[in-house]
C-alpha cells in the first residue's frame, strides 16, 4: 500500500523519466543478486552434474548429463563416511549438547531475572563474560583434565565443553525472555500458595517456549557443525562424529575419485540442508539474536 | 505480634528462598566452572610453564611467550590473521550491505524468494565447506579444473589455486567469504527493516535516488550495526582455525597458517603444552582487548541500536 503512495508522489513530479531510471537499476540489481544467489547455490548443485559418472565418463564429458542413475558412487562415498556411524555419534552429541545447554541456561535465565540481588547479578556478568572467550583459550586444559578424569574419547567428553560455550549466550537469551513477561503472572503465582519451584515449572518456563524452541534448535546445531572440540577430545575411529568424518573423506580421498567425491559431498551436506528447510525460520530468528547480543 | 510472626516467617522463607537459587544456577555455573573458567585459569598458568603433558611442570617465567614470538611461524600467523580481518572488513561487509539493502528495499517476488539462499552457506559446517572448497580447487579435477579442461582455456588449467603459496590464502578467503557473509546479510537486513517507511518515503519524495538513500540515510542509520559487524568479522578472523585446518593444513609453505592452528600444532602434535598455552592467552588477549573497544562504543551509541 505505502509502495502505491510513493509511486504516486513520483508520477505527480517526474513520472517517465524517474520511473524509466528505477525500471533500469532494477534490472540491474535483478541481475545482480540473482547472480550471487547462483554463486551461493551453485557448489551445492555442481556435485550433481559429476555424481552418477563413471571416471571414464566424467573425464570425457563433465557437465552432460549422465548415461543413466549410478548410484554406486553414493554407496561407496557412504561406505568410506561411514555415515551410519557418524550419524549416530553426531546424535548423541547433539542431545547431550542440548540436554546439557537448555536446562541450565533457563534455570539461571530465571534467578537472573526474577531473583536480582547484587550477588546474582555480579554472577550474570560472570556468566555473561563467558560469551566472549574464544575456544582456543580452553582446548589444552581441557584435554589435560579430562585425560584425568577419564572423559576423553567419550561423547560428554564433546558436548559438556559445547554446552560450557552455549550456556552464557542462552543465560542472556532467557533473562532478557523473562523480563519482557508479566511480573504479575509471578506475584499471582506466589500468592496462590505455589513455591519457587512450581511458579517456575508451572508459569514461567511453558511462556518461555519461543526462547526453548530457538534454544534447542540452535544447541543442537551448535552440537552438530562443532569441529575443534571433537577433534582433539575424540580419538578412536568409531566415536568420530559426522564432522570428524568428513574432514578424513577430505584427507583420504582427495579429489581422486571425483564422481565419489561428488556423492559424498552431497550426502554429507543433506542433513544440515534438510535441517535448514525446515526451520530455516527459526535459525535466522536466533542468528539474528546472535548478532543483537554482540553488539 | 503479626509483624513479628511475619518478619520471622519471612527469614525462615529467606533460607529457603536461598537454597532454591543456589540449587537453580547450580547446573551452569558447574558447568561453567569446571569447562570453561577453570580451563581459562589453567591456560594462564601454563602458558609459564614448560609441560609436555607428562612428567613434571617447570617454571620459564615469559620463555614460552619468547619463543613463539620468535617463530616464523606464529608471526606468519599473526600477519595472516590481521591480513584477513582487514579484507573481511573491506570486502564482505560492503557485499553484505549491498545484498541486504537491495533485498530489503527491491521487494519483488524473486527477490523474497531469494533472501532464504544468502543463508544457506552460513549453516552449513566447517567441515563441509571444507569439503566443497577442496571440491572446487582441487588440482586434479576440480570444478574449476574441470571447466577449464572443457573450455581449453590452458591459462586457468594451470593456476593451482591450493597449493600456490601466493594464491592459497585468497582462495581460502573467497571459500569464507563464501561461507560467512550470510550472517551479515541477514544481521544488517534486521537492522534496515527497522527504519521507518515514513523516512524512505520522505526521501524518495525529495527526489533522492535509491542509491543517495542507501548512502545518505540507510548507512549513517545502520553505522551501528556496521560496525558491530566489523567487529565479529575481526574476532572471527582471529579466532579462524577450522577451514585453513581442513583444507590447507596451514600450508602451501605456512601461507594460510592462523594463529589457531600454530596452537594446534604446539600443543598437539609438538606436545609442548605450555608454548601452545602461550598463543591461546596471546588470542585471548586481542579478543579481549577488541571486546572493550566494542563495548566503549556501544554506550556512545546506544541509542542507535535498534537491534534489541
Amino acid at each position: 500500500m505505502r509502495r502505491k503512495k510513493v509511486s504516486q508522489y513520483t508520477e505527480e513530479f517526474e513520472a517517465p523519466k524517474s520511473q524509466r531510471r528505477l525500471s533500469v537499476s532494477s534490472v540491474l540489481v535483478h541481475i545482480a543478486l540473482i547472480l550471487l544467489a547462483l554463486i551461493v547455490i551453485s557448489p551445492l548443485i555442481i556435485p550433481f552434474f559429476f555424481t552418477f559418472k563413471t571416471p571414464l565418463e566424467f573425464a570425457y564429458n563433465p557437465w552432460g548429463l549422465p548415461e543413466k542413475l549410478r548410484w554406486s558412487n553414493f554407496e561407496q562415498a557412504w561406505k568410506m563416511v561411514r555415515i551410519g556411524e557418524g550419524l549416530r555419534n553426531s546424535l548423541q552429541v547433539c542431545i547431550g549438547a542440548v540436554l546439557f545447554t537448555v536446562p541450565p541456561a533457563a534455570m539461571a535465565g530465571y534467578i537472573f531475572a526474577f531473583y536480582r540481588s547484587r550477588v546474582t547479578n555480579v554472577l550474570f556478568y560472570v556468566v555473561m563474560a563467558g560469551f566472549f572467550v574464544p575456544v582456543h583459550m580452553v582446548l589444552i586444559p581441557l584435554y589435560q583434565f579430562s585425560t584425568k578424569i577419564g572423559i576423553t574419547n567419550t561423547f560428554p567428553g564433546v558436548f559438556l565443553p559445547i554446552a560450557a560455550f552455549g550456556i552464557p549466550f542462552w543465560t542472556i537469551i532467557y533473562r532478557s525472555f523473562y523480563s519482557g513477561l508479566p511480573k504479575d503472572m509471578v506475584e499471582a503465582g506466589r500468592i496462590d500458595g505455589a513455591g519457587h519451584f512450581t511458579v517456575f515449572m508451572r508459569i514461567i518456563f511453558p511462556m518461555a517456549k519461543p526462547a526453548t524452541v530457538l534454544a534447542v534448535l540452535l544447541s543442537f546445531m551448535g552440537g552438530w557443525s562443532d569441529f575443534i572440540i571433537g577433534l582433539i577430545m575424540l580419538s578412536s575411529q568409531s566415536k568420530f562424529t559426522m564432522q570428524l568424518r568428513i574432514s578424513q573423506f577430505i584427507g583420504n580421498l582427495g579429489a581422486n575419485y571425483f564422481p565419489q567425491y561428488a556423492a559424498g559431498v552431497i550426502i554429507s551436506s543433506l542433513p544440515t540442508i534438510i535441517l535448514y528447510l525446515i526451520f530455516h525460520k527459526y535459525i535466522i530468528q536466533g542468528t539474528t539474536l546472535a548478532g543483537a547480543i554482540k553488539g | 505480634m503479626a509483624v513479628a510472626q511475619t518478619a520471622k516467617r519471612k527469614k525462615k522463607r529467606d533460607w529457603y528462598r536461598l537454597g532454591f537459587i543456589a540449587l537453580f544456577l547450580l547446573p551452569a555455573l558447574a558447568i561453567l566452572g569446571t569447562f570453561m573458567f577453570y580451563p581459562i585459569k589453567e591456560t594462564f598458568r601454563l602458558s609459564f610453564m614448560r609441560s609436555s603433558g607428562f612428567g613434571e611442570e617447570i617454571y620459564v617465567g615469559w620463555r614460552n611467550y619468547q619463543r613463539i614470538f620468535a617463530s616464523p611461524e606464529f608471526r606468519q600467523g599473526f600477519v595472516n590473521v590481521f591480513k584477513w580481518a582487514f579484507w573481511s572488513v573491506a570486502i564482505q561487509i560492503p557485499l553484505a550491505f549491498f545484498i541486504a539493502f537491495t533485498c530489503v528495499n527491491f521487494r519483488t517476488r524473486i527477490i523474497g524468494r531469494l533472501r532464504g539462499v544468502y543463508y544457506l552457506s552460513n549453516v552449513l559446517p566447517s567441515a563441509i565447506t571444507a569439503m566443497l572448497g577442496v571440491f572446487i580447487f582441487s588440482p586434479t579435477s576440480g570444478v574449476i579444473k574441470t571447466f577449464a579442461k572443457t573450455t581449453g582455456w590452458k591459462w586457468l588449467e594451470s593456476i593451482d589455486w591450493l597449493g600456490n603459496p601466493k594464491l592459497a590464502f585468497w582462495s581460502l578467503f573467497a571459500l569464507a567469504t563464501w561461507a560467512y557473509i550470510g550472517f551479515g546479510i541477514i544481521y544488517l537486513m534486521a537492522n534496515i527493516e527497522q527504519i521507518p517507511t515514513e523516512i524512505r518515503e520522505a526521501a524518495l519524495i525529495d527526489g533522492a535516488t535509491q542509491w543517495q538513500y542507501a548512502w545518505r540515510v540507510v548507512i549513517p542509520y545502520v553505522s551501528y550495526a556496521i560496525r558491530v559487524q566489523a567487529i565479529l568479522a575481526t574476532v572471527g578472523s582471529i579466532k579462524l582455525f577450522d577451514l585453513p585446518y581442513m583444507v590447507t593444513l596451514g600450508g602451501p609453505r605456512n601461507a594460510t597458517v592462523t594463529l589457531g592452528i600454530t596452537l594446534y600444532r604446539e600443543a598437539f602434535l609438538n606436545w609442548q603444552y605450555g608454548r601452545g598455552a602461550a598463543i591461546g592467552v596471546v588470542i585471548f588477549l586481542i579478543c579481549l582487548v577488541i571486546t572493550i573497544f566494542q563495548f566503549s562504543f556501544v554506550n556512545d551509541h546506544s541509542a542507535t541500536d535498534h537491534s534489541i
